[in-house]
């Protein structure tokens, strides 16, 4: 058993590794066919992303909505229900709690909470639609939730479009007017984004880890990701861990919303989580940590600093930022073929046993 | 509103379906042989985006459109290395396709011409327009079919080929073999591997077509993350369709009409709610294609 666990944990943290480094490979082949000098732009990109205090700041800070968009997927994948409508379930959250500071007679502490409830119980009946019509109807969560999110998308563009614009300003702006400053996160100092919201964001990750391992619901959702068939046979009734998942997972979409809006923007922006992708992002890094919360957090910072390195790069070097994502979605899928391991490991023994029956 | 408006929309109509029934073809190709393909919307991307660029360079039509399918094809011969041969999950390599085309587009779009948002050139050719002059006598029939390019066509003859495919040949026959059940298809010497391959590089040369369509069917442009979930909303076609290939000509012709609707549209409704209607669209048509087959299961126990 203790052989077991070890060679897990060295498959957990070796195979990502690796993945890892040929990301960053192919990333390198990238760069040198565009004509840069790929180590002279990794070490731009980790100096302007990790090892200076002001980037690190924004690293980190980029890092909370990405975390917690990465257990929001988390919750709903490893149940296997396919969500992937974090970015419009964000966008409405974000919205309903932009809504409620701004028109609410909310000041102070609890009118944050208040707004962040809010919001959040707004993205889990958001993700409840699609769950319903899934339960009820059979329609493909996959198609729904990711359908949903360019609808949702639209029409949250059209509040800040229209009705709560913020006149001031040049007028080409499509955002909302700021929220107050008393419900806003602490910021530390002026000179860096660097606020209270991405704590609140590694405490909140931190106890899904433990209602992931630890409580009834964590153990029944797993098991219905297994196996469905086996958990009901089990008396895990499987609608209710359904609705349950999937209110949590919008849940903590909204969360994530929030923490972006009060904590960094202070008002809903055109398009803010369809343009900054942290949905996807944050995707990405659960899918990389294999549905674990406390890696999903290690790799979403580790993803957040590819992207605030890679704004720095399109700065300073020409490289534009993209090469960030590629080098992500690359990580992902070397990621993925760790299973490939374990097929060839199964193949074999397979093949094995059937030549020893033969003979 | 008068006829020949009406025609019109009904022209646009056949533009916007022409991408959606490609790789709701597609989808479907490979559904029939067990494989669930989600990165439909990275293959049209890739088609449309190296359709533009080879448009730019040698502003020859036959060259964008061929590579703009190769460029679909390798895509998908990708996706189905890892998805097939590697056995990675569906959704995993989908969406991490998907967002790496996206990307890859976006990072290209900027070393080669140095900008973000759209890509347009002065010589860049459209696609070959066929006008039926045979319908002249009709002014509602001639706008209807008013400078439609041949591969508007071409759909729908590949979606009859794909259903003669599947009914008259044995290759066709093998591919169906493979998506009910691989190991007994292996069992009897067929490679449902090779198949399973071949169905996902197909679907990715269908996507192809698609993608050059809708960067080159109206007018010549790329935009950035130009398909904007008409791979998903293929998706809800042919499921829609059962994975039938002609009844997938009528699933995606209703969401070329709510796509084509969404513009028309328009100058009535504020712009960011049509722009909405082909999504909420999709979601609702697949509920109610839902409840009509739960109604259709219901309906025999009842009976029993």
């Amino acid at each position: 058993m203790d052989d077991f666990r070890r060679k897990k944990l060295i498959d957990d943290v070796a195979s990502p590794m690796i993945a890892i480094l040929a990301g960053l490979l192919v990333g390198a082949i990238v760069m040198l066919l565009t004509g840069t000098n790929p180590l002279f732009a990794y070490k731009e990109m980790f100096t302007k992303s990790f090892f200076r205090p002001y980037y690190l700041a924004e690293t980190l800070v980029r890092s909370a909505p990405i975390m917690l968009s990465g257990v929001a997927a988390a919750v709903a994948w490893r149940a296997g229900y396919i969500n992937l409508g974090m970015q419009g379930q964000m966008a409405v959250g974000g919205l309903v709690a932009t809504v409620m500071a701004i028109y609410l007679p909310v000041h102070s502490w609890w009118g944050t909470v208040l707004c962040f409830a809010g919001g959040m119980g707004a993205a889990a009946l958001t993700a409840l639609i699609p769950t319903y019509l899934d339960y009820k109807f059979k329609a493909s969560l996959i198609i729904t939730t990711l359908m949903l999110n360019y609808a949702i998308n639209h029409i949250t563009n059209y509040f800040v479009a229209y009705p709560m614009r913020d006149p001031a300003g040049d007028g080409m702006a499509q955002q909302s007017v700021q929220i107050a400053r008393s419900l806003r996160f602490y910021r530390f100092s002026n000179k860096n984004a660097m606020n209270t919201s991405v704590f609140v964001a590694i405490i909140v990750v931190v106890l899904l880890y433990f209602v992931f391992t630890k409580t009834k619901f964590g153990y029944e959702s797993k098991i219905t990701g297994l196996n469905k068939n086996f958990a009901q046979y089990g008396g895990i009734r499987s609608m209710r861990t359904m609705f349950q998942t999937m209110a949590l997972s919008g849940a903590l979409s909204g969360f994530a919303a929030c923490i972006e809006i009060f904590g960094v923007r202070y008002r809903y922006v055109n398009s803010m989580f369809s343009s900054t992708g942290y949905a996807w992002t944050g995707l990405m890094a659960m899918l990389i940590a294999g549905y674990n919360p406390l890696l999903t957090l290690v790799y979403s910072i580790f993803l957040a600093g590819l992207n605030i390195g890679g704004t720095a790069l399109q700065r300073n070097v020409g490289v534009p930022m993209q090469i960030a994502d590629i080098i992500q979605c690359c990580i992902t899928l070397f990621v993925s073929v760790k299973i490939l391991h374990e097929y060839k490991r199964m193949k074999a023994f397979s093949k094995g046993t059937a030549r020893g029956r033969t003979s | 509103m008068n006829n020949l408006y009406l025609a019109a929309v009904i022209n646009t109509t056949f533009r916007y379906t022409t991408p959606v029934l490609f790789a709701a073809l597609g989808s479907l190709f490979c559904t029939k042989a067990a494989v669930f393909n989600v990165a439909l919307e990275g293959q049209l991307l890739a088609a449309s985006f190296v359709a533009i660029v080879a448009n730019y360079y040698t502003n020859n039509v036959l060259i964008s459109l061929l590579a703009g399918v190769a460029a679909g094809a390798f895509v998908a011969w990708i996706v189905a290395i890892f998805q097939i041969k590697w056995k990675v999950r569906d959704m995993v390599v989908g969406t991490a396709m998907n967002l790496l085309v996206q990307s890859v587009t976006a990072f290209l779009m900027q070393i080669i011409y140095g900008s973000r948002g759209t890509v347009q050139g002065f010589g860049m050719v459209a696609l070959t327009k066929i006008n039926l002059s045979f319908l002249k006598f009709s002014p509602f029939l001639y706008r209807m079919f008013e400078d439609l390019s041949t591969i508007d066509y071409l759909g729908y003859i590949v979606a009859v080929l794909i259903f003669i495919y599947f009914k008259k040949t044995v290759s066709g026959f093998h591919h169906l073999s493979v998506g009910i059940s691989g190991t007994a298809a292996d069992s009897l010497g067929v490679k449902s591997q090779r198949i399973q391959i071949r169905a996902v590089v197909i679907s990715g040369i269908l996507c192809g077509f698609g993608g050059v369509v809708h960067a080159m069917g109206n007018v010549t442009v790329f935009a950035e993350n130009m398909t904007s979930g008409r791979g998903f909303i293929a998706m809800g076609a042919a499921s829609m369709a059962q994975s039938h290939p002609l009844v997938a000509i009528g699933s995606s012709l209703f969401f070329g009409t709510m796509l084509s609707l969404s513009k028309t549209l328009q100058g009535y409704i504020n712009s960011y709610f049509t722009e909405a209607i082909p999504y909420l669209c999709t979601v609702l048509a697949i509920t109610v294609y839902g409840v009509i087959v739960t109604m259709q299961k219901r309906k025999p126990a009842m009976k029993a």
